[in-house]
C-alpha cells in the first residue's frame, strides 16, 4: 500500500511541543522498504519543516481511502532535501494513484490535482528510516504496533 | 493571528473528508492520526470525534495543544486550526448532535459496527491558518435561504391560527427550498410523546402518529433541545414501523389498534430535526428528510433554525389569543342528522374513541372529543371554546401551558381523514363548531 501511493499525512514537533502538519503531495518508498521519501509542497509545510529541521522527528500517516487501511510510522533522523527533475516521475506516479484513489470515494480528478497542486522548485523530499509502526485502521486493534518487519512492506 | 472567522470555514466542517490531527507527546515524539469528525460549536470552538482509546487521546490529555488540517471539499484549499483541548462531553446536546451526524458518516464509509462516539472533545480554536494553493472557483453563494426566512416570517405575522402557521411553514419549505418531505411535531407533555400534526410530501399524512422522547433524529432532537442532522443512510437512526407498531400499547389487554403508522421516508439518506422551543419551552419538532445524500448542510439548518423560532413565538401568540375567548352559551338545537347511525366508541382507560370500528383518537384529543359529543348528544351544544376545554376536569389537561390548539388541530384533521360525518370548524379565535350529518350511538367502556 505504501509503495502504491495512498493519501499521506505528515506532522511533526516544535521544542515547545506544538505539533506541525501537512499533506504530503508524493511518496516513495525503496525497493528494500527500508527507506520512505515524502514530498511537500513547501510554501505550505514552513513550521512543519523548521520542526522536522530542528528535531529529525517525524511521523507519518499512510491512508487508503476506500478502505480506511491506515498505517503511521515515526522516526527520530528525518533529512530534508530540495526535489530535483528526477522527483518529477515521482510525483507524477503518486498524482495518478491519488486520482484512482480518490475517484472511488466519489470525487473527481480535479479535485485531487488541486489538493495536490505544487512547483517542482517548491517541493522538499524528507526521507527516513521507519523506527517503530502502528496499525491505525479504525476499529480494536488501532493503536497496536506493527512488527518492525512489516513496517515498509506494505500493511 | 489571521483574521478568518470559524464561520467562513464551516464547508470543511462537515465530514466530507475526513480532517487529519497532529498531537504530541510530552518527550516531543509527534503522532498524527485520522479524525472522523471536526464540528463547528461556535465560533471560537470545535468538537472531534472521540472515538478510541489511542495516542491522541493520550496525547491531547498530557499536552492540550493540536493543529488540524481540514480542506475545503469543493475549493480543495487547505486551513490549518491551532487548537486547544478544554474538555470532554459525554452527554447533552452537542454530544447527541455529534453522535447522530457520525452514525451517517460511519454507514456511509462502511464503519457502522466501528465508529462509536465516546465523547465530544471541546477544543479552543485559537488560530485558522489558510495555506497557500491552487484552489478551485467557489461554489456561487446561496442566495435562496435569507429570502426564504424572511418571506416565512412575513406570512407567519399574518396567521392568525396554528393551522395557518404550519401552512406557512410547510409550503415554505416545499415552494421556496424545494424540500419535499416535511413534518410538524408536537409535544404532549403529559406522555412525553411527540405527535405529528402536519406533514407534507407523503403518501399517508400521518397525522396523530406518535414518536418518543430519544427516539431517532426527532426524538433526540426535542431531548436534548438541539438541531440533529444526519447526511447519509445510518440505519441506527431509522424509524422501524414493525417494532413501532408493537410497542405501548396503553391496555394491551384491550388489543385496542391505536397506532397511526409513521408517515416518514423508509429510507432517508438525508435528515434534519430542529426544535420547536418558545420562551423556554419545548414545543414540538420541525423535521425534513430526502431521499438523496448530503441534501441539508449546515445552511439548510441555519435557515430552520431560524423558521423554528419564528414558528415557536407564533404558536404561543396564537394560543394566548384562543385561551380569552369567553365560553360560548347553547346555540340553535341541532340539524336532525340522517342516515346510518355511526358507532362510537369510547375507552375510557385511555380516553381511545373508535367510529364504527375504526380508531380515530386517544389521549386528551380523545378526551376532548368524548365531551364535545356528550355535551352534543346531551344537550345539543355545538358551539364551544377552547377556555371551557381548559376547565373542564374531565378533559386533563396535563398543565397551564398544554397546547390545547395542537390537540384541536389533531382531532380536526384527524376526523378530516377518517370521519367526513362528524368535524370541526373553527368560528374564531378561540371557538369552533362541531358538525355532525348522522345520527350517534355511543358505547362508553369503563375500566
Amino acid at each position: 500500500m505504501l509503495d502504491r501511493g495512498v493519501s499521506v499525512i505528515v506532522s511533526s514537533c516544535n521544542a515547545s511541543l506544538r505539533p506541525s502538519i501537512m499533506r504530503a503531495v508524493g511518496s516513495a518508498i525503496t525497493a528494500d522498504g527500508r527507506s520512505i521519501t515524502v514530498y511537500m509542497a513547501r510554501s505550505q509545510s514552513r513550521q512543519l519543516l523548521q520542526d522536522v529541521a530542528a528535531t529529525g522527528r517525524i511521523a507519518v500517516v499512510f491512508s487508503e481511502p476506500s478502505t480506511h487501511l491506515t498505517v503511521q510510522v515515526k522516526a527520530s533522523q528525518a533529512r530534508i532535501r530540495d526535489a530535483q527533475a528526477a522527483d518529477e516521475a515521482v510525483l507524477q506516479r503518486y498524482l495518478q494513484s491519488m486520482e484512482r484513489e480518490i475517484a472511488l470515494v466519489g470525487y473527481g480528478p480535479p479535485l485531487v490535482r488541486a489538493m495536490l497542486a505544487h512547483e517542482l522548485d517548491d517541493v522538499v523530499a524528507i526521507s527516513f528510516e521507519p523506527e517503530q509502526a502502528f496499525d491505525q485502521t479504525p476499529g480494536p486493534k488501532a493503536g497496536a504496533a506493527l512488527p518492525p518487519t512489516r513496517s515498509g512492506s506494505g500493511a | 493571528m489571521s483574521r478568518i472567522a470559524l464561520g467562513a470555514i464551516r464547508p470543511c466542517m462537515e465530514g466530507a473528508i475526513p480532517a487529519v490531527m497532529a498531537t504530541c507527546a510530552v518527550d516531543g515524539t509527534p503522532n498524527v492520526a485520522y479524525i472522523s469528525q471536526v464540528y463547528y460549536v461556535d465560533e471560537r470552538h470545535v468538537a472531534l470525534s472521540f472515538q478510541f482509546f489511542n495516542k491522541t487521546r493520550q496525547n491531547i490529555l498530557d499536552n492540550p495543544h493540536a493543529t488540524v488540517l481540514v480542506l475545503h471539499p469543493v475549493m480543495a484549499q487547505f486551513y490549518r486550526l491551532h487548537i486547544r483541548y478544554l474538555r470532554t462531553e459525554t452527554a447533552g446536546p452537542l454530544f447527541e448532535s455529534m453522535k447522530a451526524q457520525l452514525a451517517g458518516i460511519a454507514s456511509h464509509t462502511g464503519m457502522a459496527g466501528v465508529f462509536h462516539l465516546r465523547g465530544a472533545d471541546v477544543y479552543e480554536v485559537q488560530d485558522i491558518e489558510p495555506l497557500e494553493g491552487k484552489g478551485l472557483p467557489a461554489p456561487p453563494p446561496r442566495c435562496d435561504l435569507l429570502g426564504a426566512v424572511r418571506r416565512c416570517s412575513e406570512r407567519l405575522t399574518d396567521a392568525t391560527g396554528l393551522d395557518g402557521l404550519l401552512h406557512v411553514v410547510l409550503s415554505t419549505l416545499s415552494d421556496t427550498l424545494d424540500i419535499r418531505h416535511a413534518m410538524v411535531l408536537m409535544l404532549d407533555a403529559g406522555t412525553q410523546r411527540l405527535f405529528t400534526v402536519a406533514s407534507c410530501g407523503y403518501a399517508m399524512s400521518g397525522v396523530g402518529s406518535e414518536i418518543e422522547m430519544g427516539d431517532g433524529v426527532i426524538g433526540v432532537a426535542a431531548r436534548e433541545r438541539t438541531p440533529v442532522r444526519i447526511m447519509y443512510m445510518s440505519n441506527a437512526y431509522l424509524y422501524s414501523r414493525a417494532i413501532r407498531s408493537s410497542m405501548h400499547v396503553d391496555a394491551p389487554e384491550l388489543a385496542l389498534q391505536t397506532d397511526i403508522p409513521y408517515p416518514g421516508l423508509s429510507e432517508p439518506h438525508s435528515q434534519l430535526a430542529v426544535p420547536i422551543v418558545s420562551a423556554g419551552r419545548l414545543l414540538g419538532v420541525l423535521f425534513v428528510e430526502s431521499p438523496s445524500e448530503l441534501r441539508f448542510g449546515f445552511e439548510d439548518e441555519d435557515a430552520l433554525v431560524a423558521i423554528a423560532g419564528h414558528l415557536g413565538a407564533a404558536i404561543d401568540l396564537v394560543q394566548a389569543a384562543t385561551e380569552s375567548a369567553e365560553p360560548v352559551q347553547a346555540g340553535a338545537p341541532p340539524r336532525i342528522s340522517d342516515g346510518d347511525s355511526l358507532q362510537l366508541r369510547r375507552y375510557a382507560i385511555n380516553d381511545s374513541v373508535f367510529i364504527n370500528d375504526t380508531y380515530l383518537i386517544k389521549g386528551v384529543a380523545g378526551a376532548i372529543f368524548w365531551k364535545l359529543i356528550k355535551d352534543y348528544m346531551e344537550a345539543g351544544r355545538t358551539e364551544f371554546s377552547n377556555r371551557e376545554l381548559r376547565l373542564d376536569p374531565s378533559i386533563r389537561l396535563p398543565d397551564v401551558t398544554d397546547n390545547l390548539e395542537a390537540r384541536l388541530l389533531l382531532l380536526q384533521r384527524r376526523l378530516v381523514e377518517h370521519s367526513p360525518h362528524v368535524r370541526i370548524e373553527k368560528t374564531g379565535r378561540g371557538r369552533f363548531r362541531l358538525l355532525v350529518s348522522r345520527p350517534l350511538q355511543l358505547t362508553d367502556i369503563s375500566s
